[in-house]
């Protein structure tokens, strides 16, 4: 922003205007967080001073970024606190903390243990024992497959690399452990536009849930593993989540303090560089003739950061046979690990009953988000179907006539 | 990206010309980058069908003579947004539709020509609640809102809202734009 500034996250440039404070989703539910302002730039001038003025309940920051969003000076309101988090924040619950944020060991262990696993952690006894370490027993544990999308691809690594035009693909934890389907659906789409698929050597989680659960050293740790699985790349990174997106190409520089490398311009969500093929006629889609449904589009909080959506949305309208309803963009209240933990749990349902809300008034017969953990969200509060947009298009696209199109 | 009309600026003026522009049925996308507060408009507009870029800003426009092609903005990076027509209503200095030195009042992204007292001395008046000489400066057009840019009226860069001079009516203007797009 200005020349005169010293901060990196422009605080100075805050002229008290409270626009953050009025679309932060904590502040309308919480009465005792003190909102983006005050737990943001108006705290940074005292912990400056003095790290004692360090407030513990910047806890309740959901690291939605829509402070950042709305701020019109450009102030990085949210970075300020999650900075302010890892720097002076003791965990209250460190063991179950980090198991939350422990992605990828919680995922090994627990797709070795599938499908079998599912039934247990949702079973009553091992609800008691969960509860007890402080993951509230009415949230729905998210179901992990019995074989990863990594194992899966190792099976179809040869037929990928035939394709003469390559992408790489960041997988992320939700489509290796949860939802491979997620990550095949994308191989499909892009096998049908002519490219194959290309998976980083050394890829780790992304890293978000240890920056939410204040564990700074171990992020980071994770951090430079992925950026030296992207400096071993070359061209575009794709990806189908938008919280990793988003973390990689803002956290891991803005609030890790890394040295990208210069690979943040290569990260993109999977949906913008299909948007953009198809704008620029180098990639054509054919749809199936019978596909229909209606649906309705949730913006992720952090798809709204990246400001993408209209990416997802784009394609989407491309569809013939969907009719589409885009959301006015609202936190689902979910955050990551936030809404599994028993002390946020009535906080997180009633931040999102204002988005089951206005699903339930659509009607539609799924929901579209670029989001995982929006995705658990809507479908334990709406009971429906909610898909990644590159989901829908796999389903909607007609493989043959696309493979035509594109001379695959 | 290609559209009809892209409209810079969510607040009031921006909203306004929006929601009448795709009524009509043009394909309008809004950069909403500084103070968007009309909820109301808002929705409308985005249950109209229109594309409403939150917290982006446009970086720079391409030109051909006076006629403006295309725009970048911080968000969509290398990807352009392709449009007909532009206007810009990115208010005054708050949401820095207008942007100063200590002598000199400009506009950030086009360079459009704005009308303000060169002698530094009369831009405030020192009665702090009498009416301010800063408030009538802005954004200079000519009779069909078309925005001036060195002397010249752009072809297709109409201004609306806060960012003009002489306090015109923020609505009004906005509508008055949309009169002539259509």
């Amino acid at each position: 922003m200005q020349e005169h500034n010293i901060s990196e996250n422009n605080f100075e440039q805050c002229l008290k205007c409270t626009i953050c404070n009025s679309v932060c989703p904590m502040m309308a539910a919480n009465p005792s967080y003190p909102g983006p302002k005050q737990a943001g730039p108006d705290g940074e001038r005292y912990r400056i001073k003095d790290p004692r003025f360090f407030d513990l309940t910047l806890k309740y920051c959901l690291n939605c970024k829509r402070c950042e969003v709305a701020c019109p000076s450009g102030v990085k309101v949210g970075d300020i606190i999650q900075i302010a988090r890892l720097k002076y924040a003791r965990q209250n619950h460190p063991l179950r903390d980090m198991a939350l944020a422990s992605t990828d060991l919680a995922g090994t262990l627990a797709c070795k243990a599938a499908p079998g696993i599912n039934g247990l952690v949702n079973s009553k006894p091992v609800r008691n024992i969960l509860n007890a370490v402080g993951i509230d027993q009415r949230r729905a544990i998210p179901e992990y497959a019995s074989e990863t999308f990594v194992q899966w691809y190792e099976a179809h690594r040869e037929e990928q690399a035939a394709y003469d035009r390559q992408l790489n693909y960041f997988h992320g934890c939700y489509a290796n452990y949860n939802c491979p389907q997620l990550a095949k659906d994308l191989v499909a789409v892009m096998n049908a536009c002519g490219y194959g698929v290309k998976l980083l050597e050394g890829e780790r989680c992304c890293g978000v849930a240890l920056i939410s659960n204040g564990f700074g050293k171990q992020a980071r740790k994770q951090a430079r593993a992925n950026i030296a699985a992207f400096d071993a790349s070359e061209g575009p990174i794709l990806t189908t989540s938008s919280t990793c997106t988003f973390t990689i190409r803002d956290e891991y520089s803005q609030v890790l303090g890394l040295d990208m490398h210069g690979n943040s311009e290569r990260i993109e969500m999977a949906v913008k560089w299909l948007y953009s093929a198809v704008d620029q006629g180098t990639v054509k889609l054919a749809f199936k003739d019978g596909f229909k449904a209606r649906m309705a589009y949730h913006t992720a909080c952090h798809m709204s950061k990246l400001g993408w959506a209209v990416y997802s949305i784009g394609l989407l309208r491309m569809i013939p046979g969907l009719d589409l309803v885009v959301l006015d963009q609202e936190c689902c209240g979910m955050a990551g690990t936030f809404g599994f933990k028993k002390e946020n749990y009535n906080l997180s349902q009633k931040i999102g009953s204002k988005l089951f809300g206005s699903i339930s008034t659509v009607a539609p017969d799924a929901v579209v988000t670029d989001c995982e953990t929006c995705k658990w969200q809507i479908e334990q509060g709406t009971g429906l179907e909610t898909l990644n947009p590159i989901s829908v298009l796999a389903r909607a696209i007609d493989v043959e006539k696309t493979k035509k199109l594109n001379n695959a | 990206m290609r559209c009809d009309v892209v409209i810079i600026g969510g607040g009031l003026a921006g909203l306004t010309a929006a929601l009448e522009l795709q009524r009509a049925g043009r394909r309008c996308v809004v950069v909403a980058g500084g103070m968007s507060l009309h909820e109301t408009p808002r929705a409308a507009f985005i249950a109209a069908g229109g594309v409403f870029l939150r917290g982006d800003f446009v970086k720079r426009g391409e030109w051909k003579g006076s006629r403006l092609l295309r725009v970048w903005t911080r968000n969509l990076g290398s990807e352009p947004i392709e449009a007909k027509d532009f206007i810009l209503a990115t208010g005054r200095f708050f949401s820095k539709g207008l942007a100063s030195t200590m002598d000199e009042i400009y506009e950030p992204i086009f360079g459009c020509d704005v009308r303000y007292d060169k002698d530094r001395s009369a831009w405030v008046n020192t009665d702090f609640f009498g009416p301010q000489p800063f408030e009538e400066f802005g954004v200079e057009t000519d009779g069909c809102g078309h925005a001036m840019i060195h002397g010249v009226a752009a072809e297709n860069l109409y201004a609306a809202g806060e960012i003009l001079c002489d306090r015109k009516d923020i609505e009004q203007s906005a509508l008055a734009v949309c009169r002539n797009i259509i």
